[in-house]
C-alpha cells in the first residue's frame, strides 16, 4: 500500500514538473525578456549585466537579460553544432543571443547557414568600431554580430623586475624582436624569470607578430606558410627566444594562466588585453605591472589584436526587433549617442575590465582614470589608442587549425628538427585538413 | 468440459523466454545497433553536418584517413602505448593477484581493497592528478631535485618520449587493479591440492607460478588481454587530460583525434569522425579474433 501511495505520488510530482516547464517555455513570448549564452563570470558576464542595466535604465524598465553562464566558448560552439545537425525542430533550444568567439564565427556561419540572423538593419553606426574587429563578423558585407571586447594586444611587463636588469619600459617600447631577445635574455639572467610566455598547444604568438607586420597566414583563402617569408622569420625568432630564455613554452593553456602567470613565474605577458584579469589575480604584484605596444621586425611600435567575442541573433529568436534594438542600443553605441555616456561600456570596464573597439566610448572619463594595479597608469586609455592603429589582415575559417599544427612545428623544430621541412609539412598538414 | 491446451508446455516455455528476451532485446537495438547502422551511413557522407551528402566518391572519407599524416600518427601512438601498456600490466596483475591469493596473508581484504581503488576513480580526476604530479613544479620533479636526482624541474609532459611514458605510468596505475580482481578470481578455481603436489615434486614458487597458475589462468589471461585492447585501442580520457594530445601531436590517440574532428576544433566533420569510428571497430574486431583463436581452450 505504501509503496502504491509513493510510486502515485512521484509519478504526479513528475507530470506536475514536465506540466511546469511546459509553462516555463510558454512565458518566451513577452517582449521584454531575452536569453543569452556567455561564458566568463570574471570577463564577459559583468559585460553582459552592464547591458542589461544600460537598457532597463533608459529604454525599458521592465527588460530583463536571462544571461545563461556556460563553463566556456567551447560549450555554445557544440550546441550550434548539435541543434544545428538536428535540424529546425531542435531550434527552439538555442537561446535568443549567443556570445561566440570571433574566429570561429565564420566556419560556423559558411556551415549553418540557418542557425543565424543577420543584424545588418540594426540601428548601427558601423564606422565607430574597429575595423579589424568588424572583419569577422562581417561576412560577404552583411554583418552578422554586434562587437563585445576588442581583442587588442598589450605587452605587459614586470617594470621592478625590468629594472633589476637595468631596463625600463621605455627600453621595451619600438623596439625590434632581437632588442627584445637581448633585453629578455639579461632579464632572465638578472631576475630568473622569463620575459614572455606562451602554451604551446594553442602557440598565438606566430599570428600576434605576422598581424603587427599586417600578413597573414593565409592568401586568397589558402594557407601562405613555406613561402612566406615573414613567416619563417617569425618562427626563427620564436625557437631562438626559447633558446635563450626569453619564451618559455608551457604544456597547455591552464599551464600557462595558472603556473606560468599566476605562479609568478614570468616577468612580461603579450597577449589579448583580456588576459589583464589573469595578471591581476596575483595580488602581490600590484603596482608593479605596466603595459606598452608590441615589439615588431622592424622597431616600430607594434600592434595587433588576438582572440575576443560578439554576439550574435540565432533563429530562435522570437523577438528579432528586440534584441537588434537591444543590441544596438547597448553595445552598438545607441546609449552613448542618446545620453553621451554609455552605461554598458563604462560598467564592462570597471566591472570586467572589458575594452571596447567601438572608439566613443573610449573618451569616457572611466577609460582616462589610472589604474592601481598597474603603478596607476590608464591603460585603458592606452589600448583604446592602441586598438584604432590595429590593420586587419586575411581572415580564415581554419585559423585553429593553423594554429595547432604550427605549434607543433615549433616543439618539432626546437626538438632539432629542420625549421624548412617542419614548415613545409605543416602546411602539407593544414591543406589536407582543409580539403584542398 | 476442460479446454484442450493450446500449446505443449515446451513451446509455453521457449515463448516465455522469448518474452523475457524482448525488452533488452529491442533495446539494445534501438540504442545500440540503430545508431551504428546510422553512424555507418553517416560516414559516407560528408559536407556540413546540417547537410550532409553522399561522399563522391562513396568511400571517400575511408580513404581518405589513410593519407591524414595526424590520423596515422594517433594510430601509431595507440599501438604504442598498447604494446608496452598491456603487458606490463597483465604481468603485473597477474603477480599482484598471486600475492593476495595466498593463504597465510593477513589483512587480505584491506591490501585488495588498496590495489582495486584507483579503478573507483575518475578517469579525468585521476588524469589532472597525475598531470599535476609531473608538471614541472610538480611533487616529482621537486622530489628529484631535492634528492639531487634532478637540476631543475624536467617538463615530463612537455617532451614526447616523457609524457608518453606518463601516460602509460597512469594507464599502469588505473588498470592494475582491475584486472587483478578477475585474476583473484580466476586463482580461486585452481585447487589447492594441484599446488600442494607441486610443493612435493620440489618445484619452487617462481617454478609454479609459471607452470600451473599461468596456464591453468588461460582463459582469464585471454578475457583480460582483449578486454585491455578493447580499452587502449579506444583511449581517450588520458590523452585529452593528462596532455591534451601534445606536444606536437606525440601523443594523442585515436579517440582523441576522432573527438577533434567530431566536436574539438572547429566546425564538427561528423561522416570523417564517424569513419574513423569504424576503422577503430574493425581493427577491436581482428585483434579480438585473433585473440580468441589464439586462447582457444579446445583440442
Amino acid at each position: 500500500m505504501n509503496r502504491k501511495a509513493v510510486a502515485v505520488l512521484l509519478s504526479g510530482a513528475m507530470i506536475c514538473s514536465l506540466g511546469a516547464s511546459f509553462t516555463a517555455s510558454a512565458e518566451e513570448s513577452d517582449s521584454h525578456t531575452l536569453t543569452v549564452y556567455a561564458w566568463d563570470a570574471s570577463f564577459n558576464i559583468p559585460a553582459l549585466e552592464a547591458a542589461a542595466l544600460d537598457y532597463q535604465t533608459n529604454v525599458d524598465p521592465d527588460f530583463v537579460l536571462d544571461i545563461v553562464e556556460q563553463s566556456g566558448s567551447s560549450d555554445i560552439e557544440t550546441l550550434i553544432t548539435n541543434v544545428a545537425s538536428a535540424g529546425e525542430s531542435a531550434y527552439d533550444q538555442l537561446p535568443d543571443i549567443v556570445l561566440f568567439q570571433d574566429h570561429y564565427f565564420e566556419q560556423y556561419l559558411t556551415n549553418y547557414p540557418d542557425v543565424w540572423q543577420n543584424v545588418d538593419d540594426a540601428d548601427i553606426v558601423w564606422d565607430n568600431f574597429a575595423e579589424e574587429k568588424l572583419s569577422f563578423s562581417t561576412i560577404d558585407g552583411v554583418h552578422y554580430g554586434v562587437p563585445v571586447d576588442g581583442g587588442t594586444c598589450i605587452a605587459a611587463y614586470r617594470v621592478d623586475l625590468l629594472e633589476e636588469a637595468g631596463y625600463t619600459i621605455d627600453d621595451l617600447t619600438g623596439i625590434t624582436w632581437s632588442e627584445f631577445i637581448d633585453i629578455g635574455e639579461a632579464v632572465y639572467n638578472a631576475t630568473g624569470k622569463y620575459l614572455l610566455c606562451f602554451n604551446s598547444d594553442g602557440n598565438d604568438l606566430i599570428y600576434i607578430m605576422l598581424q603587427e607586420e599586417g600578413v597573414s597566414q593565409f592568401q586568397d583563402g589558402e594557407p601562405y606558410i613555406s613561402e612566406n617569408e615573414t613567416l619563417v622569420e617569425v618562427v626563427n625568432l620564436i625557437v631562438e627566444m626559447v633558446q635563450r630564455n626569453v619564451l618559455s613554452l608551457s604544456n597547455s593553456w591552464d599551464d600557462y594562466t595558472n603556473t606560468q602567470i599566476q605562479g609568478d613565474q614570468v616577468a612580461g605577458v603579450i597577449n589579448g588585453n583580456w588576459i589583464i584579469p589573469t595578471i591581476q589575480n596575483v595580488s602581490e604584484n600590484a603596482g608593479l605591472w605596466e603595459i606598452t605596444s608590441l615589439p615588431t621586425l622592424s622597431g616600430e611600435e607594434g600592434y595587433a589584436s588576438n582572440g575576443g567575442s560578439s554576439l550574435y541573433i540565432t533563429a530562435n529568436c522570437q523577438d528579432v526587433d528586440l534584441a537588434k534594438d537591444f543590441l544596438a542600443y547597448t553595445f552598438g553605441g545607441g546609449s552613448y549617442e542618446e545620453t553621451g555616456t554609455s552605461i554598458t561600456y563604462d560598467n564592462a570596464l570597471t566591472n570586467g575590465g572589458v575594452v571596447t573597439t567601438y572608439a566613443p566610448a573610449g573618451e569616457s572619463d572611466v577609460y582616462s582614470q589610472g589604474v592601481a594595479y598597474w603603478n596607476d597608469t590608464a591603460i585603458y586609455q592606452q589600448i583604446a589608442a592602441m586598438t584604432t592603429e590595429v590593420t586587419p589582415v586575411e581572415q580564415s575559417a581554419y585559423h585553429y587549425t593553423v594554429r595547432e599544427y604550427l605549434g607543433a612545428a615549433i616543439v618539432n623544430i626546437l626538438n632539432g628538427s629542420d625549421t624548412e621541412s617542419e614548415l613545409a609539412s605543416a602546411e602539407e598538414q593544414i591543406r589536407f585538413a582543409m580539403g584542398l | 468440459m476442460k479446454k484442450k491446451k493450446r500449446f505443449g508446455l515446451l513451446t509455453k516455455q521457449s515463448i516465455a523466454g522469448w518474452v523475457w528476451l524482448t525488452p533488452a532485446t529491442v533495446l539494445i537495438a534501438i540504442m545500440s545497433f540503430y545508431p551504428m547502422v546510422q553512424a555507418f551511413i553517416t560516414s559516407l557522407k560528408t559536407g556540413s553536418s546540417a547537410n550532409m551528402q553522399w561522399a563522391e566518391p562513396i568511400l571517400y572519407n575511408y580513404t581518405r584517413m589513410f593519407k591524414d599524416q595526424t590520423f596515422m600518427r594517433s594510430v601509431g601512438n595507440t599501438f604504442f602505448y598498447l604494446i608496452i601498456q598491456v603487458p606490463i600490466m597483465l604481468v603485473l596483475a597477474m603477480l599482484l593477484a598471486q600475492l593476495l591469493n595466498n593463504k597465510d596473508l593477513k589483512f587480505k581484504g584491506v591490501f585488495r581493497t588498496c590495489v582495486f581503488l584507483p579503478c573507483a576513480m575518475s578517469l579525468v580526476s585521476y588524469s589532472v592528478i597525475f598531470k599535476s604530479l609531473f608538471a614541472t613544479e610538480g611533487l616529482i620533479n621537486t622530489v628529484l631535485v631535492n634528492l639531487g636526482i634532478l637540476q631543475t624541474g624536467y617538463n615530463f609532459l612537455g617532451n614526447s618520449g616523457s609524457a608518453k611514458i606518463v601516460i602509460i605510468i597512469a594507464l599502469i596505475w588505473r588498470w592494475t587493479g582491475y584486472n587483478m580482481v578477475f585474476f583473484l578470481a580466476g586463482l580461486q578455481t585452481i585447487e589447492y591440492s594441484v599446488y600442494e603436489a607441486a610443493k612435493i615434486d620440489g618445484a619452487n614458487s617462481w617454478k609454479t607460478f609459471w607452470g600451473i597458475t599461468v596456464p591453468l589462468l588461460k582463459p582469464t589471461i585471454v578475457m583480460t588481454a582483449i578486454m585491455s585492447i578493447n580499452g587502449t585501442l579506444q583511449l581517450f580520457d588520458e590523452s585529452v587530460n593528462l596532455t591534451n594530445g601534445g606536444p606536437a601531436f606525440s601523443t594523442i590517440t585515436m579517440s582523441h583525434y576522432i573527438y577533434n574532428n567530431a566536436f574539438g576544433t572547429g566546425v564538427a566533420n561528423f561522416g570523417y569522425a564517424s569513419a574513423m569510428s569504424f576503422f577503430i571497430f574493425i581493427l577491436v574486431a581482428i585483434l579480438s579474433m585473433i585473440q580468441m583463436k589464439v586462447g582457444d581452450t579446445r583440442d
